[in-house]
């Protein structure tokens, strides 16, 4: 499956998918040290997101998030790329910081195309699949 | 986006790697967000929590900001003059303390302003109406937004440091006229406001920034005689309960000369009343318990000013804070110095009191001294951030500063239920 999308941060990318229902954020949502998902009683709690692509309806508020996706980007613990049904400031902010790729506005929405596991590379504007 | 040549040199390196860094980063996200161009800042406030090897890269080949720049609190209680006395732990002290050095080199070098505070304003960053400004912590740019009519947006913490160094901010959301009207009438009912205390305006602003969300407010029926530090207890909290960027008040703010200039000609979108009953059942959120020993006393959220310190400093005459118990207080090293002048940093510190330039709000981050179980506040931002922080381990009591102060100094809490 291809999907196509804006390209706020670009670049190319590759990993296994984690797909969040849930806006995230990296302060809050995030452990920096470890690179796992923090959000309470969240099923995907405890899952890392180190080298991931991060799948996710939006972004949301802690201006103090880019510091954080830096940690973690530093050590190792960073998403690889992430794709948004609709980017909000900070998220798009804390990726453009570490330089990872960010999309948004796809033709089909990732959140719901996409299965945490999939395997996916993403190639400018464009996003495959594998099924 | 449409780019000046300087912007454009800027962007392609002839201003050093830093600068490049910079202008890249604020071009993909003004281009992200639909800005046309960039806009000169008149000034800026950042964040000292920079990971030291992003403001190294960041601030590469820099040897001067184009605007002067005044540094926010540290987000915690931790300060690098008074840590000991106020038993943070040292393990927490030493990393911070590490991470503040390295820092401090490069704002000296770029000349970043030392201050410390989630208040610039008291320490002499003061833009004009109309100026556009990139200033972190809600706060901050809440009261920049409406006091001052001064036109912030809600960066984070990288696009802010990013402005700061170039000197440009996409031009976008707030910095636009249509967007800065309010939606939200807030209409007092039955008040008098000569009447309201700072932690009664503290009420209302926690309650109407939990309905109004992250909406612009106007308030109607406040006189423009209010002092700032009325108007800091009103606001900081609208910015807490909710995310509220610009708070208008009819007569007394600048972009607010009227009721349907201040609405932008608009009918609101909701009416919120707010009267005795609201204040009441607000405070009553963290006054409930009596007879509880309060360990520690905190002020300062956001900072105190000379004139807070006057009236702590004569209610502590004459007293002690009891044993293991603590007297917190917030406030810039500037502000400081000028209440040193003035004697009454001299009667707080002789009282037992500790005056640090952290932020009072963000206390578990360095963390609460152990045994701290109560926790008596004038202030509801520091209320709600302290009861959250500690996962509610840490219970919060909301009292005006005499009430508190009375509470560790032998005193039994006299707050309780309204």
């Amino acid at each position: 499956m291809k999907l196509k999308g804006r390209v706020i941060n670009g670049g190319d990318a590759k990993g296994e998918a984690l797909v969040l229902d849930v806006p995230f954020s990296f302060i809050g949502d995030f452990d920096p040290d470890t690179g796992k998902l923090a959000i309470q009683g969240h099923p995907l709690f405890g899952e890392s997101l180190a080298n991931k692509i991060l799948v996710c309806p939006s972004g949301k508020g802690g201006t103090i998030a880019p510091f954080i996706a830096y940690q973690a980007w530093q050590k190792g613990n960073a998403p690889a790329a992430i794709l948004c049904t609709k980017a909000e400031p900070l998220l798009c902010e804390s990726a453009i910081t570490i330089n990872i790729p960010i999309l948004d506005n796809f033709n089909q929405n990732p959140v719901e195309r996409i299965k945490t596991g999939q395997f996916i590379s993403i190639n400018k504007d464009e996003v495959t699949v594998e099924e | 986006m449409n780019l000046t040549e300087v912007e454009e040199a800027m962007a392609s390196g002839e201003y050093g790697p830093g600068i490049e860094k910079c202008m890249s980063i604020l071009i993909r996200l003004g281009e992200a967000f639909g800005a046309e161009r960039m806009v000169r800042i008149a000034s800026a406030h950042t964040m000292p929590k920079e990971p030291p090897d992003l403001l190294d890269e960041m601030a590469e080949g820099v040897t001067q900001t184009g605007v002067p720049t005044t540094l926010h609190s540290l987000m915690s209680a931790f300060d690098p003059h008074c840590w000991q006395k106020m038993g943070i732990p040292e393990e927490f002290a030493l990393q911070e303390l590490s991470n503040y050095k390295r820092r401090l080199d490069i704002y000296r070098r770029i000349g970043f302003y030392q201050t410390y505070t989630c208040l610039p304003i008291l320490v002499g960053n003061l833009p004009l109406k109309g100026s556009y400004v990139s200033w972190i912590g809600s706060g901050a740019q809440l009261l920049a937004n409406s006091l001052i009519g001064a036109r912030t947006n809600r960066d984070g913490t990288v696009a802010n440091l990013a402005t700061a160094i170039t000197g440009r901010a996409p031009y976008t959301g707030l910095f636009l006229d249509e967007n800065r009207h309010a939606e939200v009438l807030v209409a007092l009912d039955r008040l008098d406001p000569y009447q309201l205390t700072h932690t009664d305006f503290g009420a209302i602003g926690y309650y109407v920034g939990g309905i109004a969300q992250n909406r612009n407010i106007v308030i109607d029926g406040l006189p423009r005689e209010l002092d700032f530090d009325q108007l800091k207890y009103l606001m900081a909290p609208l910015s807490t309960s909710g995310s509220v960027s610009i708070c208008h008040i009819v007569g007394l703010t600048p972009e607010a000369p009227n009721l349907p200039q201040a609405l932008g000609n608009r009918k609101p979108s909701e009416v919120i009343k707010v009267g005795k009953e609201e204040i009441k059942q607000t405070k009553a959120l963290y006054a409930e318990g009596k007879s509880d020993k309060v360990d520690m006393a905190v002020f300062g959220c956001p900072h105190c000013t000379v004139a807070e310190l006057k009236t702590m400093a004569s209610r502590l005459d004459g007293k002690k804070v009891g044993n293991n118990q603590r007297l917190w207080v917030g406030m810039p090293y500037q502000m400081y110095y000028l209440a040193q002048t003035m004697g009454y940093t001299e009667v707080i510190e002789n009282a037992g009191g500790v005056i640090s330039s952290g932020c009072m709000a963000m206390i578990p981050d360095s963390p609460v001294p152990y045994g701290v179980k109560v926790v008596a506040t004038n202030s509801f931002k520091a209320a709600h951030y302290i009861s959250r922080l500690t996962k509610g381990q840490v219970k919060l009591l909301i009292g005006d500063m005499e009430t508190c102060i009375d509470a560790v100094t032998g005193g039994e809490w006299k707050g309780g239920n309204p």
